[in-house]
C-alpha cells in the first residue's frame, strides 16, 4: 500500500481499504476493498439494517452461520465480519465473474471438456454442502461465482428459503412437497448443466404451473411407476399425458455419457435421482478427455474498473447479448391474474417448442401467463404469495436499461 | 438445516472447565466470585427461559439462546455486557439463526411486563445494538448443537443450569442424562454403558 492510497481510500475497521461500489447486493451495496492485512482483494457487503427496528436481517444471518460451517475450495469464503457505523460487514473473497456471464456471452466457445470442469467444480461444491446436511436451494448460475484463476465457487446461501429459484425448481416443489432432500439442488445442477450444453436456459417456466408443464413437455409426464409418491405430494393435480422427447433430440451435441448423467440428475423420483456425490463419480467424469484445468477455462474479459461493473449477485451481462430480460425481473413482474385461458396443454407444448426453437421472447411469458388455467385457488395464491416474498426482498432491484 | 458435528465450529470450540471457570478481570475487581459468576449465568439462563414461555419459541431456540449467552462470557465481562441485557439478545438471536424470528418488541413488552425493576428495562434499540455486540462476541458462530431429539427434555433442560453445552459434545451430555435417570431410578446399566465404549469419567464428571 501506497502512501496515496491510504489517504485517498478510507480504511474500514483498521484493515479494509475501501475501493469503488461493485453493486447492489440482495440485502445491502457490495463493494471492491484489499485487505491491509494480506494484501488479498475482497469484497465487502454491507449489510443494511432490515426493515426498521429488526435488526441484523435474517438471510444474512443464515448466510453468516452456514458460511462459518463450510469451508471448501468450491464454496465462497467468507473471510471477516465486523460492525461499522451500526451497520454490519462480510467480508468474501473477490470473484471476477459468475457462470451466467459466463454462458451468455456469445463471444465465448464451450468446449465438452469445459463444461465438465464447471459442473464438476458445480457439483464439487454441492456434494460438500450435502454432506454437511445443508441445501443450497438457490442454485443458479449467477449463484455460481468464479475467482482469477478460474475456479467456481457456491455462493449466496442466504437466499436459500421456501422458494429457490423458480425456474430450476425440482418438479416434488412444484407439487408443493413440504419435506425434500439434496435432490432439489442436483435438480437444479441438472438445469444447469444443461445451460452449459444449450447455453441459454432450459426448462424456464414463469409460475409453478407453467413450469411443470415445461418439464412434462420435455421429459413426459412422469408415469406413477417412475415416480410412485408423486401423487400424494400436497400440491399435486393430474397433468395430461404428453410423451417426453428423447434427450438426444434436446441435446444434439452432448456425449452419451453426458447425456446419461444428466438423465439421472433429471430423474423425477426424488428418491432415485442421482446425489451430487454419486454423480461426481459418473464416467462423464472419469471416461473420455478429462474436464478443463479451472485457469484454462474460458471467462468473459475483466471489466473495466467502472462504479456499475458487475456485482456479485445481480444483474447478469449488460449490453447486445442478452436476448431476453434478466430472470429477476421477470420474477417480480406484475402480471395479471386468471385470464380466461383456453386450455393449456397443448400450448405448452407449442410455447415449448417455441422456445426452444430460438432464443425467447419477452412476450412468449406473457402469452403464458394468460393461458393460465383460471380456476386452481391453491396455486394461484402460493404464486402471489411467492410474488410477495420475490417483491419484498427484492424491491431494490435497479431498473434494467 | 444441520452440519456435521465432528466437523462443525461447535465441536472445535469445545473448551475445559477450566476455561470457562474464569471470572473477568473487570468482573474481579467489581468483587465478583466464580460462584456469583455462575449464578447469574443460572439466573440469566432462568430469565431467558421465562422470556421464551412469553413470546412463545421452541425448547430449542431457548437452548441455543442459553448458549450464546454463556460462551459470550468466556470472551467478555459482566462489567461491559450487563446480563440483563445480554440475556433478551441472546434470546432475540437464537430466534433468529434457529428461523423462528420473535420480534423485538414483542420481546422488550414482555421484558417490562416480567420485570418492573429499571435496571431490566432495555429498548429495542439497545437490544440491537447489543445484538452486533454479542454476534461480534460470537465471533459469528452461530450453530449449536444440542443433546435432544426423543430424550425427555427435562434434566436435559436442566443441564444448560451449567455450561455443559460449552465443554461437552451434546451426545454425552445426554448419555449422563440417561445415566443420572437411571442412578435415580436405581436401574443396573453397566453393561449398557460398556456397549456404548463411551468415556465413562466424562459421564460420571458432568452427572
Amino acid at each position: 500500500m501506497t502512501e496515496v492510497d491510504h489517504l485517498l481510500a478510507k480504511k474500514v475497521a483498521d484493515r479494509y481499504l475501501k475501493r469503488e461500489v461493485l453493486g447492489e447486493g440482495t440485502y445491502g451495496v457490495v463493494y471492491k476493498a484489499i485487505d491491509t492485512k494480506t494484501g488479498q482483494t475482497v469484497a465487502i457487503k454491507k449489510i443494511r439494517l432490515g426493515k426498521q427496528k429488526e435488526g441484523v436481517n435474517f438471510t444474512a444471518l443464515r448466510e453468516i452461520k452456514l458460511l462459518k460451517e463450510l469451508k471448501d475450495p468450491n464454496i465462497i469464503e467468507l473471510i471477516d465480519a465486523f460492525p461499522h457505523k451500526g451497520n454490519l460487514h462480510l467480508v468474501f473473497e473477490f470473484m471476477e465473474t459468475d457462470l451466467e456471464a459466463v454462458i451468455r456471452d456469445r463471444n465465448i466457445v464451450l468446449s465438452p471438456t469445459d463444461i465438465k470442469s464447471y459442473l464438476q467444480m458445480t457439483l464439487k461444491g454441492l456434494a460438500f454442502c450435502h454432506k454437511k446436511w445443508v441445501l443450497h436451494r438457490d442454485m443458479k448460475p449467477n449463484n455460481l461465482l468464479i475467482g482469477p484463476r478460474g475456479q467456481l465457487k457456491l455462493a449466496d446461501f442466504g437466499l436459500a428459503r421456501i422458494f429457490g429459484s423458480p425456474d430450476r425448481r425440482a418438479p416434488e416443489l412444484l407439487f408443493g412437497a413440504k419435506q425434500y432432500g439434496p435432490g432439489v439442488d442436483v435438480w437444479a445442477a441438472a438445469c444447469i448443466f444443461a445451460e452449459l450444453l444449450l447455453r441459454r436456459p432450459f426448462l424456464q417456466g414463469s409460475s409453478d404451473i407453467d413450469q411443470l408443464g415445461k418439464i412434462f413437455a420435455a421429459f413426459g409426464t412422469p408415469k406413477p411407476s417412475q415416480w410412485p409418491d408423486m401423487i400424494y405430494l400436497p400440491d399435486y393435480v393430474e397433468y395430461q399425458f404428453v410423451p417426453g422427447q428423447p434427450l438426444r433430440t434436446l441435446f444434439p451435441m452432448a456425449s452419451d455419457d453426458a447425456l446419461d448423467l444428466l438423465s439421472k440428475m433429471f430423474a423425477y423420483d426424488p428418491k432415485a435421482r442421482i446425489s451430487a456425490q454419486q454423480a461426481l463419480e459418473h464416467r462423464y467424469f472419469s471416461s473420455g478427455p478429462p474436464p478443463t484445468e479451472p485457469a484454462l477455462l474460458p471467462r468473459p474479459p475483466p471489466k473495466k474498473e467502472s462504479v456499475d461493473s458487475k456485482p456479485s449477485d445481480f444483474n447478469p451481462l449488460e449490453g447486445p447479448t442478452v436476448l431476453s430480460p434478466t430472470r429477476k425481473s421477470r420474477r417480480v413482474m406484475p402480471h395479471p391474474e386468471g385470464y380466461e385461458g383456453n386450455s393449456r396443454q397443448p400450448e405448452k407444448i407449442d410455447d415449448h417448442g417455441n422456445e426452444r426453437s430460438g432464443p425467447a421472447p419477452m412476450s412468449l411469458d406473457f402469452s403464458v401467463f394468460a393461458a393460465r388455467p383460471p380456476a386452481r385457488p391453491t396455486i394461484n395464491s402460493a404464486d402471489r404469495t411467492h410474488l410477495k416474498r420475490k417483491l419484498d426482498l427484492e424491491f431494490q432491484i435497479p431498473e434494467e436499461d | 438445516m444441520a452440519t456435521d458435528f465432528w466437523t462443525s465450529t461447535h465441536y472445535k470450540q469445545l473448551l475445559d472447565q477450566e476455561e470457562v471457570d474464569v471470572v473477568h478481570s473487570l468482573d474481579k475487581e467489581r468483587g465478583i466470585t466464580l460462584e456469583d459468576f455462575k449464578l447469574i449465568k443460572l439466573h440469566m439462563t432462568n430469565y431467558i427461559a421465562r422470556l421464551a414461555q412469553n413470546v412463545k419459541v421452541r425448547q430449542r431456540v431457548v437452548a441455543t439462546a442459553v448458549t450464546y449467552m454463556r460462551r459470550a462470557y468466556t470472551r467478555r465481562s459482566m462489567t461491559e455486557y450487563d446480563p440483563r441485557l445480554v440475556a433478551p439478545t441472546c434470546l432475540y438471536l437464537a430466534s433468529k439463526a434457529e428461523e423462528s424470528t420473535v420480534q423485538a418488541r414483542l420481546l422488550v413488552f414482555y421484558i417490562k411486563k416480567l420485570h418492573s425493576d429499571e435496571k431490566y428495562r432495555y429498548e429495542i434499540k439497545e437490544i440491537l445494538e447489543m445484538e452486533m455486540k454479542i454476534l461480534e462476541a460470537l465471533n459469528y458462530y452461530l450453530v449449536v448443537f444440542h443433546p435432544y431429539r426423543g430424550l425427555s427434555q427435562g434434566l436435559i433442560n436442566d443441564s444448560y443450569r451449567m455450561d455443559l453445552i460449552l465443554i461437552y459434545p451434546p451426545h454425552l451430555i445426554a448419555l449422563a442424562c440417561i445415566y443420572v435417570v437411571c442412578m435415580l431410578k436405581d436401574k443396573d446399566n453397566t453393561a449398557w454403558f460398556e456397549q456404548l465404549r463411551v468415556d465413562m469419567n466424562s459421564v460420571r464428571i458432568q452427572s
